[in-house]
C-alpha cells in the first residue's frame, strides 16, 4: 500500500523555521529555541514511522510534538524563569550583539510580550500565527474549536493591552 | 467591540503574522541539524527513506508501464536493500556506522556524459613502492608503519567473487585553479595570506589555518586541504559520539561530505581520529569505498582533543564529470590477480598465498589536468613469514582493456 506521507526531508525543510518561530516565541534565548527544534526534529524523525496522515496534518504533528518538547524544557529548565517573567514582568535576557542582528528586532519585543502571557493564551497564538486552524489549536489544547477561537481573542485582546500599558 | 478597537486589533494580528513570519534560527542552522540527524539515523530510517522515494518518483511518472515499474520495484529495493545496510559484496564492513547527505553528488554534481565519454583511461595501480601492509593493525591511519615484505609470492584465489553489475560509472575532475582554492578559503571565512610552493593558497581566519593543495602524482592524491587551529578551538556540543563532533564540525563550515561515507573512530586517551571513509554508488551493486595506493580505504579526516577539532584534511570538494564504463567479467579479474604475481619456482622461501576476499572499489589516477576516479577490484588475502602475518593486496583495474590506455 502506497503512504500518503511525504517525505520527512520535505518536512523538515517545510516547517524548521515555523517550528524555530513557535518555540522562540516561548523561551527566552535563541539557543534555547535552537536546542528544543533540535530535539523536536530528532523526535519526529524518530517518530516518523507512526505518523498517520490520515489522523492528523503534519502541521499539527509537529506542533504537537514542539509543546510537547517546550513543556518539558520548562519542566527542565525554565520553571522558574518563566513564573518569574510571568509574575514580575522582567524582560528576557539579553542575548549576544550578533544573536540579536539576526532577528528581526522590531518583532522580537512583541514576542517577548507573547512569552509572557499565560501559558494557554501564549500558545494559542503562537500555534495560531504559525499556520494552524483553530481547530488544530484546539486539537492541540485539548479543548473545542469555539472554546480556542475565545481563547486566541482574549489572548490577542491581553496583548494589546500590555503593549498600550508597557510598550513593546 | 468598537470599529477603531477592531481596526487597533487587526493591526497587532498583522504584527503577530509578521513577527512569526520573519523569526527564523540563525543562517546554516537548518543544514547543520539536517546533517546532525541524518548522522544519528538508523539503517531502517534510511530504507524507508529510499523506499518512499521510490515511490514518489514513481508517481511522478505515471506513464510508466505497470510492469516495468514493478520489475523496477524489485530491482531497487533489493539494492536499496543491500547498500543501505551496508552489506558489500566480498568486502568487510568494518565501520562503526554509516552515514550520508541525501544526495550523493549533492554539491559536486557535474556533467553526466554517454558511456565512454572520457575516452581511453589510465589504470589505477597500487603504489609498487609500497610494502605489503601487515594484518595485525586495526586502522591504517593510526598504525604503525608496517613490516615490509617485498619478496615473491605464489597467488591463489580461495573465495567468491560475484560482480554483479557490467558497467560502472567513472568520476572526473578537473584539475582546481588557484581561483577554486581562494573560493574555498573564502567559503570558510579565511583570507589568502601566501602561495607556498607546492600548495595553491595557505589561507587564515582568526581561529585557523587552512592550506590547499592540487593533486599529487606519487602517491596519488586528488586536491586536498588541511585546516589547523590558530589558537583552542571551542569544543562541539554534539550528541551522540566522536564521529558526530566530528560532522558538526566539518558542517558548521559547510565542508561536510555530500557523498556517501562510512565513519570509523580511533581513540586514544583523549585524542580522538576520526575517518569519514568515501563510498561511490554503483547502481546494481551498491556503494565501492575508494582507496588509497596501498589499497586502505580513506576520505576525510577530523582529529579531535575530547570534543575539540584539533586537525580536520580531506579532499577539496569538486565537481565530478560522471561517465559510464564497461566491466571485465569476474573471471577475468580473478585470472588478473593471479597473474599480477609471475610465476616462481616451488620453493619453501617462496610463501603461498590465497587470496581470499575480493570487493569492488575506486581508486584515483592522477592524468594532468584531468584526474579519474576509476573502479578496480581489490583482492586481498593474509599469509604468514617468520612468524608475522602480513595482508597480501592486488588491485586489478575493473573497466575492460577495451576502454583503458595502460
Amino acid at each position: 500500500m502506497l503512504s500518503d506521507r511525504p517525505l520527512f526531508e520535505d518536512l523538515y525543510r517545510a516547517y524548521l523555521g515555523r517550528i524555530y518561530a513557535y518555540v522562540r516565541a516561548q523561551v527566552s534565548s535563541s539557543a534555547d529555541a535552537e536546542d528544543i527544534t533540535a530535539q523536536v526534529f530528532m523526535n519526529a524523525y524518530q517518530a516518523y514511522a507512526r505518523f498517520e496522515a490520515r489522523n492528523t496534518t503534519p502541521a499539527a504533528w509537529l506542533f504537537r510534538i514542539a509543546r510537547n518538547a517546550t513543556l518539558d524544557h520548562f519542566r527542565a529548565h525554565g520553571r522558574r524563569e518563566r513564573l518569574r517573567r510571568t509574575i514580575e514582568h522582567q524582560p528576557m535576557a539579553e542575548e549576544d550583539p550578533s544573536g540579536m542582528a539576526e532577528e528581526r528586532i522590531q518583532y522580537r519585543a512583541l514576542l517577548e510580550r507573547v512569552g509572557r502571557l499565560p501559558e494557554r493564551q501564549r500558545d494559542a497564538i503562537s500555534l495560531r500565527h504559525s499556520g494552524l486552524s483553530f481547530e488544530e489549536v484546539g486539537t492541540l489544547l485539548k479543548c473545542s474549536e469555539d472554546a480556542a477561537k475565545m481563547l486566541y481573542h482574549r489572548a490577542v485582546k491581553g496583548l494589546r493591552d500590555a503593549v498600550e500599558k508597557e510598550g513593546v | 467591540m468598537s470599529e477603531s478597537e477592531d481596526q487597533e486589533l487587526q493591526a497587532l494580528q498583522r504584527q503577530l503574522d509578521d513577527a512569526f513570519e520573519t523569526t527564523r534560527p540563525r543562517p546554516g542552522f537548518e543544514d547543520e541539524l539536517w546533517t546532525r540527524m541524518q548522522a544519528r539515523r538508523p539503517a531502517s530510517t534510511r530504507l524507508r527513506d529510499a523506499w518512499m522515494g521510490l515511490i514518489q518518483g514513481i508517481r511522478e511518472a505515471p506513464a510508466v508501464p505497470m510492469g516495468a515499474v514493478a520489475v523496477l520495484l524489485v530491482v531497487v529495493l533489493g539494492v536499496s536493500v543491500v547498500t543501505l545496510s551496508g552489506i558489500h559484496i566480498g568486502g568487510g564492513g568494518g565501520g562503526t556506522s554509516l552515514s550520508a547527505g541525501s544526495a550523493q553528488y549533492g554539491p559536486e554534481a557535474g556533467r553526466a556524459g554517454p558511456p565512454g565519454a572520457f575516452g581511453r583511461l589510465p589504470s589505477p595501480v597500487l603504489n609498487p613502492g609500497l610494502p605489503d601492509k601487515a594484518a595485525d593493525g586495526a586502522l591504517p591511519a593510526v598504525t604503525a608503519p608496517s613490516s615490509a615484505y617485498s619478496g615473491p609470492v605464489t597467488l591463489t584465489w580461495t573465495g567468491k567473487l560475484d560482480l554483479t553489475v557490467t558497467s560502472a560509472p567513472v568520476f572526473r575532475y578537473s584539475e582546481p585553479s588557484t581561483n577554486t582554492a581562494d573560493q574555498f578559503g573564502a567559503s570558510l571565512g579565511a583570507i589568502l595570506v601566501s602561495r607556498p610552493a607546492g600548495y595553491l593558497g595557505s589561507y587564515e581566519t582568526t581561529d585557523f589555518s587552512i592550506r590547499v593543495r592540487g593533486s599529487v602524482q606519487s602517491p596519488a592524491r586528488e586536491p586536498s586541504f588541511i585546516i589547523l587551529p590558530i589558537r583552542a578551538l571551542a569544543p562541539i556540543d554534539a550528541a551522540g559520539g566522536s564521529a558526530e563532533v566530528a560532522v558538526v564540525f566539518l558542517a558548521q563550515h559547510s565542508i561536510a561530505p555530500t557523498w556517501q561515507y562510512t565513519s570509523e573512530a580511533t581513540t586514544s586517551g583523549d585524542q580522538t581520529k576520526v575517518l569519514l571513509l568515501r563510498e561511490f554508488s554503483i547502481a546494481g551493486y551498491g556503494y565501492a569505498y575508494l582507496v588509497d595506493g596501498s589499497g586502505e580505504r580513506y576520505g576525510l579526516e577530523v582529529d579531535l582533543k575530547g570534543n575539540t577539532p584539533t586537525l580536520a584534511t580531506g579532499q577539496l570538494p569538486l565537481s565530478l564529470d560522471t561517465a559510464s564504463y564497461p566491466l571485465i567479467s569476474a573471471d577475468e579479474a580473478v585470472r588478473s590477480a593471479l597473474a599480477s604475481s609471475p610465476p616462481v619456482a616451488a620453493s619453501p622461501a617462496v610463501p603461498s598465498v590465497a587470496l581470499t576476499s575480493a570487493e569492488l572499489v575506486y581508486s584515483l589516477v592522477v592524468a594532468g589536468d584531468h584526474s579519474f576516479y576509476a573502479p578496480a577490484i581489490l583482492f586481498s588475502g593474509s599469509f604468514t613469514v617468520g612468524g608475522k602475518t602480513y595482508v597480501k593486496r592486488v588491485l586489478v583495474p575493473a573497466v575492460d582493456p577495451s576502454q583503458r590506455s595502460s
